[in-house]
């Protein structure tokens, strides 16, 4: 069963919409999760070294897999940097590929809600996205839904 | 006339009465309970400090508790993590304590990991990493953890010139820099001869694990620090929620507040006894209640509280061995309501029982609840469960720790109780096992005789400070009402105090006893 919760999965889709509308005028091909993973490695190899940082992208990987056959063509680099291979397992339709970037940052995000909890996470997504409004994903303030209503 | 020469001309500062002053050396605190108090005032600024000591000490701990006490976003702490515990394992066991803020995180308190270039290149390399960091980001405080992993590769490589060159260099650059350093590091004490770490350092901070029969106790030695006295000697540490707590091993000897010369005498909830005592105890005194089990000991303490409360004195009772509901209960046999005051606040019952206490943090829980509720009267029951309740380490200096704790307790102007069980001989009147009783102002003894084919108890003032008491040996027992003296002195037995007392008067008609003293639950 997967681990990631309805609000975990809304993060990461807020994180992607936001960082593709930050990179429209890049290329196309490149996952969406691969724009944000971009973002996150400095912060996080800077906090836990490109070894931390990818052991723990690779066991978001290894999650997402089972959910999304295409990820089975990505591959961590040691560097921490994601790497989309040529390969036919790599092929797959648009909204595959935006299921699949959805997916992957969600259990990466998973990971570290699970590791050092919800309001560090927050907390690093807050530094490395200072002007991306994250006050609706604050775990203790209730769901996002409920306080729009 | 000789012309004035250019030493001459040149005027010459004047001798001044005012020396120069000397430099202020600011004090950064630790943000750990008791530890500044041992250090003389904290950390010295911008000083060059080494945490070491074995695994599992509170190391790590105690460099976080630093870094997050003194820093703010303007000046940050940065804390250097290298191939030791991971960063997301240490954030995520560090925010279990209180300490720890999460809202500081990547501002005020930033993690960076040095793994890399530890790994792959040389120490320039790392130094150089160090600087760009400490220049972008112009930190209060700086931690490297694990430091001894840092230099490593060099030791390894037996290159201690370049190892000695880049502990130089970093001190300097970090001291000119303003930062307070601390590294940190899993060192043996018999490193220190050797390793020029130590010779650069200004502090030298050592945490240890005492093992002692099957308890461990955690331990804190400040083995140096350049420019202020800190207090020498092993200091017990505890980590618990809120992080490093440290116990100053002189902890209860400051603080010169005399008793004031005019004392109340307080009531003890037992008119006769008050009698005997020249009208109660004296205010501030230290009492030692001394007698075997059974002999109403404890009854006798809560009736001291219980008389307190009336007054309305709060009042604090560190018990050892009976449980809190066993004390309220039996008050309550006596018609003494203990519950009101403990809900109102008035009364603290405090249930120590752990076997690896020691005395410090014992005198640290009851002086805080001292300051907590105001209090006037403590009983201490009894001090046999108290050296019990204390790991095996502390037992062997128990006296000592006991002469500190009850002086702090006195000087804070509480009136001190404390009980201890002695076992009855027969044929001595031993007033305590322990030795102890110089450090008390006041002791009754409590003791069963055989009389008339009974074993009754009597009750002696054996000692009184603070002024004259009675010498009477008198007869008490225990009803429902609690320790009741029941008749004036008698001068028919000699011997009473070794509880087979010759009958020296007539013998009076014997009377079966109707019934027992109704027993105390």
């Amino acid at each position: 069963m997967s681990r990631i919760t309805p609000k975990i999965r809304e993060l990461s889709q807020y994180l992607i919409a936001y960082e593709t509308k930050a990179n429209k005028r890049l290329e196309t091909n490149t996952p969406e999760a691969f724009h944000v993973g971009e973002k996150l490695r400095p912060h996080l190899t800077s906090l836990m070294g490109n070894v931390g940082f990818s052991a723990l992208l690779s066991r978001a990987l290894a999650l997402a897999n089972a959910e999304v056959p295409w990820l089975r063509a990505v591959r961590v680099r040691a560097d921490g940097s994601l790497e989309r291979l040529d390969e036919p397992a790599a092929q797959a339709d648009p909204e595959q590929i935006s299921e699949g970037s959805v997916v992957l940052l969600a259990q990466l995000l998973g990971l570290l809600v699970v590791f050092i909890g919800e309001k560090l996470t927050l907390r690093l997504l807050r530094d490395i996205w200072p002007k991306l409004s994250l006050d609706d994903f604050d775990f203790d303030k209730g769901e996002k839904h409920e306080k729009e209503n | 006339m000789k012309k004035k020469t250019d030493r001459q001309k040149a005027k010459l500062p004047e001798k001044s009465g005012n020396s120069p002053s000397k430099v202020t050396i600011h004090k950064i605190p630790t943000g750990v309970r008791g530890l500044d108090e041992i250090l003389g005032g904290g950390i010295p600024e911008f000083s060059f400090n080494i945490i070491a000591g074995s695994p599992g000490c509170g190391k790590t701990t105690l460099a976080h508790q630093i870094a997050f006490a003194n820093a703010t976003a303007q000046k940050p702490a940065l804390y250097f993590t290298v191939l030791g515990e991971p960063a997301m394992k240490m954030l995520r066991y560090q925010q279990q304590y209180s300490f720890f803020d999460e809202s500081k995180l990547g501002r005020a308190v930033r993690f960076l990991n040095l793994s890399e270039v530890v790994l792959e290149k040389d120490l320039d390399a790392v130094l150089d990493e160090i600087v760009r960091q400490v220049r972008a980001a112009n930190p209060s405080t700086v931690v490297v953890d694990s430091f001894r992993t840092v230099v490593r590769k060099a030791v390894a490589n037996a290159n201690e010139l370049e190892m000695q060159s880049f502990i130089q260099r970093l001190a300097q650059f970090l001291t000119s820099w303003e930062a307070t350093t601390f590294l940190v590091g899993e060192y043996d004490k018999e490193e220190m001869r050797d390793n020029p770490l130590f010779t650069v350092a200004d502090g030298l901070f050592w945490l240890s694990q005492v093992a002692e029969r099957n308890s461990i106790v955690r331990k804190l030695q400040v083995i140096k620090l350049r420019g202020q006295e800190s207090v020498p000697g092993l200091h017990t540490i505890r980590i618990s929620d809120a992080g490093l707590q440290a116990f100053s091993r002189t902890l209860g000897l400051l603080g010169t507040r005399a008793k004031p010369k005019r004392r109340r005498r307080l009531s003890m909830g037992i008119p006769e006894l008050d009698k005997m005592m020249g009208g109660g105890l004296l205010e501030g005194d230290s009492l030692l209640v001394a007698g075997p089990s059974g002999t109403g000991k404890s009854a006798l303490a809560t009736q001291f509280i219980a008389a307190g409360l009336r007054h309305g004195e709060p009042a604090i009772m560190a018990i050892f061995e009976e449980r809190p509901q066993g004390y309220t209960d039996r008050a309550e046999t006596f018609g003494l309501n203990l519950k009101t005051p403990q809900e109102n606040g008035a009364l603290e019952i405090l249930y120590l029982r752990p076997l690896d206490l020691s005395v410090d943090e014992t005198m640290q829980a009851i002086l805080d609840a001292v300051e907590r509720i105001g209090a006037k009267r403590l009983v201490i029951d009894s001090l046999v469960g108290f050296e019990m309740a204390l790991a095996p380490g502390f037992r062997t200096d128990f006296r000592e720790s006991l002469y500190r704790m009850i002086g702090a307790l006195t000087r804070a102007g509480v009136t001190i109780l404390s009980t201890v069980e002695v076992e009855d001989t027969f044929t001595a009147f031993s007033l305590s096992h322990y030795t102890i009783s110089f450090l008390t102002d006041d002791i009754i003894r409590m003791r069963y005789v055989e009389i008339d084919g009974q074993l009754r108890k009597v009750m002696v003032v054996v000692k009184m400070r603070g002024g004259n008491h009675s010498k009477d040996i008198r007869e008490y027992v225990i009803t429902d009402e609690g320790v009741v003296i029941i008749h004036p002195r008698t001068t028919q037995y000699h011997g009473l105090t070794t509880g087979i007392p010759e009958r020296t008067g007539s013998s009076p008609p014997q009377k079966a006893e109707a019934s027992p003293e109704p027993k105390a639950k």
